[in-house]
């Protein structure tokens, strides 16, 4: 799931959560131009694409910024 | 801050010769009051008109309904910053009130042109849906205002609220030198230091994200209404109106702040059952994570500040802001201040949890009953005789459908009474 809300997919139980832009542009950021929203736009499905390949053991953050694409695990309460 | 606040009951109002109140009459001069108003260029069209409970009367659409308050003695004005009304600081001296009324504020006028958002508040004075509202207990005097077509959306909003304004101040100017029949004195006095202290987290809505626009009309601290950190209010401020609806539901108008019973039943019982330290008002509405989660940590953080021990959240919205809501509740919890949670739920239809993101700190709630009409199983409300502004209203759920005001129509779609107003709840006994 691309979430702009994350820590709410995350606590609802998402398994693989992509940490999306804002809530009202959740795959890219108009405020960068045409060009830069669509480089940034990919980058994030390209980090859903690769979550979907990643196995799991909990709900699991992917940061499309993280160069490492560390996985964050959280901390749901 | 001592804020001496005298209350005039309004029992009848008619149109008379000038505008004046005289044991519960307010009468009400028709022509002054809107030359008053028509003195703005900005205004196109505009009448007044005057709705009693129990009659067969629906007002449509309602953007606000404000109660008459006047600023008689101490700084600034009554209901700052709104309309580019004075922001001085407000809560000393002494402020008057007519009570049992309200101005109505009647218009077509939608808050923003980006869509997702559309007024669709009517009151009916009688039947089914004024059961459910504070509001049909009022006399209602409605400015029915249109503005300038040629004028862009924002101008249009400021046009038409400062027109309910202007009506304020020249209603509640009757009372400036008239002795109140009914005088309360609002102090946070110094308390028995071994009561509780408790703060009060009150969340509003900001329309900036949706609208796309800073200044967008809508709830307003001092008349701003962008989107800002937690702020920090005194109790007299928000009586004297420095925080105001409207929003899209019946209990987020101006009258309904500046009424909320849970403010004044935790400032009535001020140094006898608790310490009430003050207002946290927390705009809500941020659109990131990050953003939702540091305005919980900073509306918490405050609140430690203050020592409180306990806290009592309301909120006026729906949808994504819960999640900086109860965020802020999860955030004072950890800190060790106990909250309880006031709100509506939402539609628990095929067992869906009634709160969008339920977390165990939120482990004391009270529920106002249901978000939504549907829910409530309301049925679509009878007609009327009378319809005080549009005679026609687009209803669906594309609002593709002109029906006529005044026949059957369904019930706005939210209810949410966010101050418990009302003694409804999910589970009747």
């Amino acid at each position: 799931m691309i979430s702009a809300i994350y820590d709410l997919a995350l606590t609802t139980g998402a398994n693989r959560v992509i940490r999306g832009a804002r809530i009202e542009h959740v795959c890219g950021d108009p405020n960068l131009g045409p060009e830069k929203d669509y480089a940034y736009g990919m980058r994030i499905v390209r980090t859903a694409l690769e979550a979907v390949q990643t196995a799991v053991t909990g709900p699991t953050l992917f940061d499309p910024m993280d160069m490492a694409l560390e996985r964050e695990v959280s901390h749901a309460s | 801050m001592r804020l001496e606040m005298g209350t005039f009951p309004v029992q009848k109002m008619t149109f008379g010769s000038r505008t004046r109140y005289q044991d519960g009459h307010l009468e009400v001069d028709k022509a002054a009051v809107l030359e008053a108003v028509q003195y703005d260029p900005r205004i196109a069209t505009v009448a007044l008109e005057i709705a009693y409970p129990g009659e067969s009367v629906r007002i449509w659409p309602v953007r606000d309904v404000i109660e008459p308050r006047l600023k008689v003695e101490g700084p600034g004005v009554t209901y700052p910053g709104i309309c580019g009304r004075s922001i001085t600081t407000v809560g000393e001296g002494r402020t008057h009130r007519l009570s049992g009324m309200g101005i109505t504020e009647v218009s077509s006028v939608n808050w923003h042109d980006a869509g997702g958002d559309y007024v669709e508040i009517y009151l009916d004075m009688s039947g089914p849906w004024a059961d459910l509202l504070p509001l049909s207990k009022l006399i209602h005097l409605c400015v029915v205002v249109e503005p300038d077509p040629g004028l862009g959306n924002e101008a249009q909003n400021d046009a038409v609220h400062k027109a309910a304004l202007v009506v304020n101040d020249q209603i509640a100017a009757a009372t400036r030198h008239l002795t109140p029949p009914e005088r309360e004195i609002f102090e946070l006095h110094e308390v028995d230091p071994a009561l509780p202290k408790v703060v009060y987290i009150w969340c509003v809505h900001s329309p900036q994200a949706m609208s796309g626009s800073p200044t967008a009309f809508c709830t307003a601290t001092y008349g701003l209404t962008q989107l800002t950190p937690p702020w920090f209010l005194h109790p007299n401020e928000i009586l004297d109106g420095a925080l105001t609806g409207p929003y899209r539901t019946a209990f987020a108008m101006s009258w309904t702040v500046a009424n909320n019973p849970l403010l004044l039943d935790l400032y009535r019982r001020h140094g006898v059952d608790w310490n009430f330290v003050g207002v946290i008002a927390l705009r809500t509405e941020w659109t990131t994570q990050h953003e939702k989660q540091l305005m919980a940590n900073q509306a918490a953080k405050l609140a430690r500040q203050l020592g409180a021990q306990g806290a009592v959240l309301t909120w006026d919205a729906g949808g994504n802001e819960f999640i900086e809501v109860v965020r802020t509740i999860q955030a004072c919890e950890q800190l060790g201040i106990k909250t309880v949670f006031l709100t509506s739920e939402d539609d628990a239809t095929d067992a869906a949890p009634t709160m969008l993101e339920p977390l165990l700190e939120a482990d004391a709630i009270v529920s106002t009953t249901f978000f939504k009409t549907r829910t409530l199983a309301l049925p679509d409300m009878p007609p009327v005789q009378r319809v005080i502004g549009v005679q026609q209203k687009a209803i669906g759920p594309l609002r593709d459908q002109l029906v006529p005001t005044a026949g059957s129509l369904p019930p706005p779609p939210r209810y949410d009474d966010h101050y418990g107003f009302t003694t409804l709840s999910c589970i009747e006994y």
